[in-house]
């Protein structure tokens, strides 16, 4: 130990000169750490396979839970776990851990060995006894904390939904981890509702809820937020980071300082180890008491909320740190200061995967107390073998009230979703009257068997759960799936969306997710009228709430019936049997006195390679390829609506000409080329092929031919509005 | 050897010129090799993450070599960015099957793992097939069980079923674990045969397999390992699978096992005792 470990006696004396001293032979001064009798601090072997911020399931043998007491440079260090446990705990990992309330017990996440899973452990402090909670064997059970009423909140990659495969992350190619609850004797495992993407790092809140980083990705959104869910994982809401508010792309291991404010790492989503910037946000408006501490939980939202950088010179993206700049791990707040004082893990140089990998080093985290006003560091511990992290005072603290929303046991098992006035949002502004209704879909990802990508477009996967129409005071409901994340759009009466909400949200069997609005103002109290909402009084729409997963499909593209777009199923026959005989790839063609195909070519400009693109709406597979560049294989009718993938015609730097274009576009219907050209047909609340979206005149009648069914329009505009996908469950190869 | 120059040949089919690589935002075939050259298995997987979308035709030719690299991580992220390019995956893919009839182990192994990362359907066949050759290292065979169990089709059932049987318990462990994973799947009693395996990592992952599909009948064989077996891994999945299977029968069972001298089986059976009916 001796070899390995930096006791840095000065330590002990530079925090003296930080607080006015520590609880070090006893100091009448006061100091962060004068009532912090001892750390708990997790070591972990020294690695870098986790340079993603949802990573996992790394696993190196040799980690520990440590005391250190007195909690200064030259205090005791003592192992807590889990030497004494057994000799199945000789090779264990430990991602995670959480002290009880009453600080006798500790919960962790330990891996025994490297064929086995993550699974949940509670340490009894007063005599080292471990027990093994009972979790699925062979699924992983990560990130765990106490909650009150003697509970345990965790993240798991079982899958709350029975024969489904759990959601996978398109770019770490990992199993995505939801939250989930258990007893602390191991009794009554829940599981929550899922999103899209990965959840990881609870933390509990002084107000009883749980603040988490959920991953959000959907089409152009693709970043780590903040999140609250109640203690029985009800109504997750956002908490900081969408809008603009983030200081990065990622916001994580949110840990509070004082109620409406806490400490955060701000970084990018890969390649930094977890690690990054400190950030003091600040949820609400500021208020300071007489002893000059700050809360920030006055008119909370997201709308309100700031950050502080209490670390301004670490990147916050995943370039390379300076040397003595490095990155942060994590941080525990000591007091409520305007600039707090504050445990955390640190560790120098670039603290990025790819250059510490390629020099063959690791990061090296250890325990520093940091005075955010002058942000100076004072070592606390730094076993250079090991990641020094989540140093915690082991002291008890004051267990807030459990959180939860009413069961409705009317819903038999499904969400409801809803608003009382769905024109009320921050984000957009409606047209009165502009809104039938509010389309709900379901998403998913490539884990029921699609390939990596559903199109070109790098949007999940969709099915549609139907439309619930807005009433007369602006308010819809709707049951759908628990447990599944939906994707919302408001829309007209020509079934084009008019607003997307931009993320994924869920709710848990028999849970209402009834809003004030479409993202209305959090801050501000939604009026309605005496009495209920007109959508209550009518009665919510049935969403496929409680059909099967594997039932949430339907080869009738009715507009009624109709959920997946297989682009090949649904729209290809539309297109050979009422398009092809003008488009049909001939560049030369005329129709309506100019050419029917418009053609493009790509080149790159480095080799003078190039390829020429001829709209062309016939069913054949294609290749498109620059200069021997495969960049990728649909079929031609899809790339001629939906385009090739135009981030890699961006990275790749290479250029378009001609008669470029995209002919629909994700989640946009009405401003589609392709749809504005057709001018769909009125689709709500009846369909009628009399009434058109725009003021022209339709294809059909412009060029001759026999005009769509208003069906098949509607199976175009929801390729649109779901994304332009070309996969869907009605076409996934994995059942074909 | 002899299969890198095939595809590097691949690689070379689908060039026109050879060039330079696009700088791109950030990823080039450049630092790619700068990442191969240094050994790091990091490193190589951020540069080629990097590439994600870069149209690179030099990248073609390094990330192709990479899917024969000794690594499993690099092997898994050269396909991953080969999937991102259908028509270059297609055409590797062919060829893999191929070399699951005739490859030696390793080549056996690197086309099992790009097969069932980029989920080759078609392939389901020949990784059957390739699950009976004897020439096979447990590695190889480990791949194909893998890569069946990342396509998760009940196709595959028939290879999982052909590694259950192996002699090494390695790959008996591994094609019982993911067997319960599989779409769709329906029927456990191949895995339910292996609770009486001789190797206790396979009992286990069978005994987690009961538990995860509720196999009643099941329950007297678990009864019996909860309180018997040597293993303490073993005597706790089956502890766990009594728990959701929740059997009274197994109450007796449980009640000694919460008594168990392991703390891994004592927490996991107490907590089974309350779900059994």
């Amino acid at each position: 130990m001796k070899n390995t470990l930096d006791k840095l006696a000065f330590g002990a004396a530079m925090m003296a000169a930080v607080g006015g001293g520590v609880a070090c032979g006893g100091s009448t001064s006061s100091g962060p750490l004068d009532n912090v009798d001892a750390l708990v601090i997790l070591q972990r072997p020294k690695r870098n396979d986790s340079g993603d911020i949802f990573q996992y399931t790394s696993y190196i043998a040799g980690a520990r839970i440590v005391k250190l007491e007195p909690p200064t440079a030259d205090g005791v260090l003592t192992t807590l776990c889990c030497d004494k446990a057994g000799a199945e705990f000789a090779n264990i990992d430990i991602s995670n851990y959480d002290l009880s309330f009453d600080a006798k017990q500790i919960v962790f996440s330990g891996k025994l060995s490297a064929t086995t899973n993550y699974g949940l452990f509670i340490l009894t402090l007063a005599d080292g006894s471990v027990t093994q909670l009972p979790t699925d064997p062979d699924k992983d059970y990560v990130a765990p904390i106490f909650l009150p009423d003697n509970k345990i909140m965790f993240t798991t990659n079982e899958v709350v939904e029975p024969g489904a495969p759990q959601h996978e992350d398109e770019y770490e190619r990992g199993t995505t981890t939801q939250m989930g609850i258990i007893n602390t004797d191991g009794t009554a495992e829940q599981l929550g509702p899922r999103n899209l993407s990965h959840r990881t790092a609870p933390s509990l809140a002084s107000d009883g809820r749980v603040i988490f980083t959920q991953w959000d990705h959907l089409g152009e959104e693709n970043a780590g937020h903040l999140m609250f869910m109640n203690t029985d994982m009800s109504e997750s809401r956002e908490a900081f980071g969408k809008e603009g508010t983030a200081a990065s792309n990622s916001t994580l291991k949110a840990v509070e300082i004082a109620p409406g404010r806490f400490v955060g790492i701000g970084t990018a989503r890969n390649r930094t180890i977890n690690a990054g910037a400190l950030l003091d946000i600040r949820l609400g408006y500021p208020t300071t008491d007489g002893n000059g501490n700050v809360r920030a939980d006055t008119s909370m939202s997201e709308a309100h909320a700031s950050y502080h950088l209490l670390s301004p010179d670490v990147p916050l993206d995943n370039s390379p740190s300076a040397n003595t700049v490095g990155r942060y791990y994590d941080a525990f707040a000591l007091d409520q200061k305007d600039y707090p004082q504050l445990l955390v893990s640190w560790a120098d140089g670039p603290v990025e995967s790819s250059a510490l990998a390629a020099a063959g080093t690791s990061a090296d985290f250890g325990i520093y107390l940091y005075d955010s006003k002058s942000q100076e560091r004072h070592p606390i511990l730094d076993d250079h073998t090991m990641w020094d992290i989540y140093a915690r005072p082991l002291q008890p603290r004051t267990a807030p009230s459990t959180t939860s929303s009413q069961s409705d046991g009317t819903l038999s098992g499904e969400t409801l979703f809803g608003a009382m006035n769905v024109y009320t949002s921050t984000l957009h502004t409606f047209a009165p009257g502009s809104i039938y209704g509010v389309r709900l879909m379901e998403g998913f990802s490539s884990e029921e068997g699609f390939p990596r990508d559903f199109g070109t477009t790098e949007f999940e996967g969709h099915a549609n759960l139907g439309v619930a129409p807005v009433q007369s005071d602006g308010s819809w409901l709707a049951k759908a799936p628990a447990n599944v994340p939906i994707h919302m759009q408001t829309v007209d009466v020509y079934g084009m969306s008019l607003f997307n909400e931009p993320v994924w949200v869920s709710g848990r069997a028999n849970e209402s997710r009834v809003c004030g609005g479409c993202h209305e103002d959090r801050a501000v109290s939604t009026i309605i009228n005496p009495g209920i909402t007109v959508a209550q009084s009518v009665g919510p729409i049935e969403a496929y709430g409680n059909t099967p997963r594997a039932m949430r499909q339907s080869n009738d593209f009715s507009q009624a019936k109709i959920m997946g777009i297989p682009w090949d199923k649904a729209l290809q026959p539309v297109f050979d049997a009422k398009c092809i005989s003008c488009h049909n790839g001939d560049a030369n063609l005329m129709a309506g006195g100019k050419l029917a195909n418009p053609t493009y070519t790509i080149s790159d400009p480095t080799t003078g390679a190039n390829v020429t693109w001829t709209f062309d709406l016939r069913g054949q597979a294609v290749t498109l390829n620059v200069g021997g560049t495969m960049l990728e294989t649909f079929t031609a009718s899809y790339f001629t609506m939906a385009g090739p993938d135009m981030e890699a015609i961006e990275k790749g730097n290479l250029m378009i000409s001609g008669d470029f274009h995209v002919y629909i576009n994700p989640e946009d219907a009405r401003d589609s080329l392709a749809l504005t050209e057709l001018n769909p047909p009125q689709q709500f609340p009846t369909q009628d092929p009399t009434k058109r979206a725009f003021n022209t005149a339709t294809h059909a009648a412009t060029y001759g031919f026999t005009d769509m069914t208003p069906d098949e329009y509607y199976a175009l505009i929801l390729a649109a509005d779901m994304g332009a996908n070309f996969y869907a469950r009605e076409n996934n190869p994995h059942v074909q | 050897m002899t299969n890198m120059t095939k595809l590097a040949a691949v690689a070379a089919l689908v060039l026109c010129s050879a060039t330079p690589a696009f700088a791109g935002h950030g990823g080039s075939s450049a630092l790619i090799n700068q990442a191969v050259a240094s050994g790091s298995t990091d490193a190589i997987i951020a540069e080629v993450e990097k590439t994600e979308s870069l149209i690179c035709e030099d990248c073609m030719t390094t990330v192709t070599s990479l899917v024969h690299d000794n690594r499993y991580a690099v092997r898994e992220v050269a396909a991953w960015w080969i999937a991102k390019r259908p028509g270059l995956m297609n055409t590797m893919a062919t060829q893999f099957v191929g070399d699951l009839a005739n490859g030696d182990a390793n080549t056996t192994r690197d086309a099992a793992d790009f097969l069932g990362a980029v989920r080759y359907y078609n392939a389901l066949p020949a990784l059957q097939t390739a699950m009976t050759r004897s020439s096979l290292t447990v590695e190889a065979k480990l791949s194909i069980v893998h890569a069946v169990g990342y396509m998760a089709h009940v196709k595959g059932n028939p290879t999982l079923q052909i590694a259950m049987g192996d002699a090494s318990p390695q790959v008996r462990a591994a094609a019982v674990k993911v067997y319960r994973d599989v779409l769709n799947q329906t029927d456990m009693s191949p895995v339910q045969a292996r609770l009486g395996d001789t190797d206790a990592s396979v009992r286990a992952e069978a005994a987690a397999g009961m538990g995860a599909f509720a196999v009643r009948s099941a329950v007297p064989v678990l009864i019996q390992l909860v309180t018997q077996d040597k293993d303490s891994t073993v005597r706790r999945n089956a502890a766990w699978a009594l728990g959701k299977i929740g059997d009274g029968s197994a109450r007796a069972a449980l009640v000694t096992a919460s008594g168990d001298s392991s703390p891994l089986v004592r927490g996991v059976a107490k907590a089974a005792i309350s779900s059994l009916r």
